[in-house]
């Protein structure tokens, strides 16, 4: 697992990844220099309402968050694609299957080691704009710490696809084209879909299908969407149901990557 | 004692669609007696990377099995106590050789208190010391191939597969790995050879065994194999002893042939070689050498691999 680290610094994933979050919180402060936050909050609050405070600076780190996590999200997927993809070409996997290590240990050393990067990054980014939201607004709310869980658990989910066919094809293009896919467009569809199925058609088979297909997809849109705003907003989770079949999706997948790399021939 | 026991290996590749078939190994069985050094000749596509990949558990057999030290290979464990060095490996370019032995040293099971002292004495073996804390992907192929043979045997193996291990090594690093293996031998290591340079193998080999499209063709220590049934240079001092033996009148089945220094001659058995001796001393010839002739190991393999191909047409 610490080898993936390694592998990760060595790969320039980290510089990668820092030089990102640098530019996104310079711009952070750049515009909080630029604008008279407390203006704009005054003015939106017109009765001093300090509760009402609160839930103007929780939107506005929410605002921010929206705009980073997609970023961070295809940035990890592009960044992690690899790791298993190298462990398997030929001159290196038979160094690693002749050592006395099953080869689940293997693949979920690089799961788990994989996560540890991603974790460290967005960590460091999500850490850094809450420090200075906080710090501009003199107001604290740990709340939108959350915001990493459902960022790192999100991913680990979209990792397992990549990890599955990572084993699968050997190569890293599959799996990124499959994860953005998902990311981007099947789980906000199947999201909106699942809602409005049945208003779109009466056809019993559709509506099977699109729901069915909804409870199979890790739902992206949900934890990153509703989810972790309701977290952050105090409102609580009120659906368990995405995290709950986001969580099974990641099973099955390493469960499945797994039994195929104990059985592949290399 | 057997260090390595194949039993019945059997791998047989299926293409995608599962029509195709390639018999990469078909039921082969042998034994490698421990503390020995065993070489394993075979043309490209013979099976001999196959049947080390199965030994090791990078590929799976489709019948059949092997131990290593009397443990079955599905035993993961086992490769605790072996080295391997792969064909064309490819390390982690990213790490320095002292932080390849020991990344590899760590997932081999080595003993971490000893692994710095371990891995500074292998670089010292391999002479690689001087080169220890650059990049990998600054070395050679002729370094790689020595950081190789470091890695495989970081963990203290006692059994040690090496594959095309002088591949890309100038003339006097292969001898230095030649020196390696002997000491290894001498430690009471067994060593499993793969290797397409035969000269290389005869010189450190105990046994050999010769694999062509999967099938053993032969197996046996290189001096029984490589010596010529019923052939022997005789060193006499004589002129025109193929005259002399016409003309005795003497019914032998041996024809002799001039070779420098003397003659070579077939005999049908042992009785006949006496025979021919008797024949000498009574003619008062001088012998001076009675050696049984022996085959390259090069014209043995390519005897023996046309022979099979001759026979599978």
């Amino acid at each position: 697992m610490l080898y993936t680290l390694r592998e990760a610094f060595a790969r320039k994933v980290f510089l990668f990844f820092m030089i990102i979050s640098g530019l996104i919180l310079l711009t952070e402060i750049v515009i909080f220099s630029m604008v008279d936050t407390e203006k704009i909050i005054v003015s939106l609050n017109s009765t001093g309402d300090p509760l009402m405070r609160g839930q103007i600076i929780e939107k506005i780190e929410l605002a921010v968050y929206s705009f980073i996590t997609s970023l961070l999200l295809l940035l990890a997927i592009f960044a992690s694609a690899s790791f298993v993809p190298n462990m398997l070409e030929k001159g290196t996997v038979d160094l690693f299957l002749s050592k006395p290590i099953s080869r689940s240990q293997l693949l979920l050393g690089k799961y788990f080691g994989g996560l540890l990067v991603v974790f460290i990054n967005i960590s460091f980014l999500i850490l850094g704009m809450w420090l200075l939201v906080s710090f501009k607004f003199s107001y604290w709310d740990f709340s939108f710490l959350s915001t990493i869980l459902f960022i790192v658990f999100t991913f680990a989910v979209l990792y397992s696809l990549l990890v599955f066919f990572g084993v699968l094809t050997q190569g890293s293009t599959a799996g990124m084209m499959i994860a953005y896919f998902i990311y981007i467009i099947l789980s906000p569809l199947l999201a909106q879909a699942y809602i409005q199925i049945d208003v779109w058609t009466e056809n019993k088979i559709y509506i099977y299908l699109v729901k069915g297909l909804y409870y199979i997809v890790p739902k992206t849109a949900e934890l990153l969407g509703t989810d972790a705003i309701n977290v952050v907003t105090g409102a609580g989770i009120d659906d368990y149901q995405p995290i709950i079949t986001s969580f099974l999706f990641l099973i099955l997948m390493l469960g499945f990557s797994i039994v195929l790399f104990r059985k592949k021939d290399f | 004692m057997n260090a390595i026991e194949i039993i019945g290996l059997t791998k047989i590749y299926f293409s995608s669609g599962g029509r195709k078939k390639v018999e990469a190994l078909k039921d082969v069985s042998f034994e490698v007696a421990t503390g020995s050094i065993f070489g394993l000749l075979g043309p490209n596509g013979a099976g001999k990377t196959t049947l080390i990949k199965i030994i090791l558990g990078i590929t799976h057999p489709t019948t059949g099995t092997a131990m290593l030290l009397n443990t079955s290979i599905d035993n993961y464990f086992i490769r605790r106590k072996i080295g391997y060095l792969p064909e064309n490996h490819k390390y982690p370019t990213y790490l320095t050789g002292v932080e390849v032995l020991k990344y590899f040293g760590q997932l081999a099971g080595a003993e971490p208190n000893s692994l710095k002292k371990k891995t500074d004495e292998l670089l010292e073996l391999v002479k690689l010391s001087n080169w220890k804390k650059n990049k990998i992907k600054t070395y050679s192929k002729g370094m790689m191939q020595r950081l190789g043979l470091a890695q495989a045997l970081i963990n203290d193996p006692e059994i040690i597969f090496l594959d095309e291990p002088t591949d890309g090594v100038d003339p006097i690093g292969r001898k230095e790995i030649r020196d390696i293996l002997a000491d290894l031998k001498a430690q009471g290591k067994t060593i499993f050879l793969n290797s397409h340079l035969l000269s290389e193998v005869e010189l450190v080999t105990d046994r050999i065994a010769i694999l062509n499209k999967g099938v053993l063709l032969k197996i046996g220590s290189v001096t029984e194999l490589t010596e010529k049934k019923e052939e022997y240079k005789i060193s006499v001092d004589a002129e025109n002893l193929i005259e002399e033996i016409a003309s005795s009148g003497r019914s032998f089945h041996l024809k002799p042939q001039k070779i420098n220094g003397g003659y070579s001659i077939n005999v049908s058995g042992d009785e006949e070689l006496n025979l021919f001796i008797d024949f000498l001393r009574s003619k008062n010839y001088l012998i001076k050498e009675i050696v049984p002739l022996k085959s390259s190991l090069e014209d043995l393999f390519i005897n023996i691999v046309n022979e099979s191909e001759k026979g599978m047409k």
